[in-house]
């Protein structure tokens, strides 16, 4: 039993060094939107969000912070970057888990490939 | 077999008693079953580590805790090609307490007997003052893994409850010893209440509304 379970604690070392051997997408961390260090892609589609009040992201229309882009600051702006997956989580993933509470389809509230695949949408 | 049923019970209502509707599509759901199995094995396994244990019948048990800990942790680094990042440096905490968790877990089953109990603890005392202290700091780590991580758990008094639940399992050795020697249940019969449990949740989370 004890070897059993050393190779079962190898094997998933194994797995967290080089990926799932049997998932369907593997996001690569990759340097994207001109992060400094590499990420993990993600994906936002604006048509699935028309309904949201757009102040609810885009905090810098309101509070006089600048016109850019989402990823213009959060991915590299020194003291902003950093904060990128805890402010992201909350923001993206705490909208959908209180739709989820709500019964409401809002949106993943916990799959990870749900959003962590890149794409082109705008 | 009541204290079986009655940790499980207690373990997965607690999840119910607000937002019982609330789930994250059937795998995740599924996935975290197997971990509130596991956690709800860790609370049995303690309620009848009281008197006189039949030690062989405690380990088997651990062993099947264990596996299903396993199958939480394997069920999602296989299904989701993105959950390992949350396994590596930089993870939230949460995440560091489940992983130490499972290795605690695994390391106070296997040297829990002899020979290899003797490797470790010079006499048996030493060993289960340290048997007690890790199955505690067990239950910590996971708990606090389950509550911090807040999907189902996401009121706070569902949080309050769930780790007044652990500690009072894992602190009340006084009130444990009043009940005497509770029964441990076969592993095949653990097993088989984690996968109805599992099954109930995940379908009662995945309901068309």
């Amino acid at each position: 039993m004890k070897v059993f379970f050393v190779i079962v604690f190898i094997t998933g070392v194994f797995i967290v060094v080089f990926g799932s051997p049997v998932a369907k997408e593997k996001p690569v961390r990759d340097h994207y939107y001109g992060s400094p260090e590499p990420i993990l892609p993600m994906s936002f589609a604006h048509l699935d969000h028309l309904t949201e009040n757009c102040i609810l992201c885009h905090h810098n229309y309101a509070d006089d912070t600048g016109g850019a882009l989402c990823m213009n600051c959060h991915v590299t702006d020194p003291q902003v970057w950093p904060l990128l997956e805890r402010q992201y989580h909350d923001l993206c993933r705490g909208c959908h888990e209180e739709k989820a509470a709500q019964g409401v389809d809002g949106g993943p509230p916990r799959e990870c490939m749900a959003c962590h695949l890149g794409d082109d949408l705008p | 077999m009541r204290v079986l049923l009655a940790s499980f019970a207690a373990v997965f209502l607690l999840t119910f008693i607000a937002n019982p509707t609330r789930g994250a599509g059937w795998f995740w759901d599924a996935g975290n079953a197997l971990g509130f199995a596991a956690f709800a094995g860790l609370l049995h396994l303690t309620m009848t580590s009281n008197g006189r244990l039949d030690v062989r019948a405690h380990q088997s048990l651990g062993y099947g805790v264990l596996f299903v800990a396993l199958a939480h942790v394997f069920w999602f680094m296989l299904g989701d090609g993105a959950i390992i990042e949350f396994l590596k440096v930089g993870a939230p905490d949460y995440m560091w307490h489940g992983i130490v968790s499972c290795i605690l877990l695994g390391y106070i089953i296997t040297v829990a007997l002899v020979p290899d109990r003797f490797k470790v603890h010079r006499d048996y005392a030493s060993f289960r003052y340290w048997h007690r202290v890790l199955a505690v700091i067990t239950i910590g780590t996971a708990t606090y893994h389950i509550v911090v991580s807040n999907f189902y758990l996401g009121i706070w008094y569902q949080g309050v409850l769930f780790a007044g639940l652990a500690g009072a399992v894992a602190f009340g050795r006084s009130f444990r010893a009043k009940l005497g020697q509770l029964p441990v249940v076969g592993i095949g019969m653990y097993m088989a209440v984690s996968l109805v449990f599992a099954a109930a949740f995940t379908v009662a989370r995945n309901l068309p509304a």
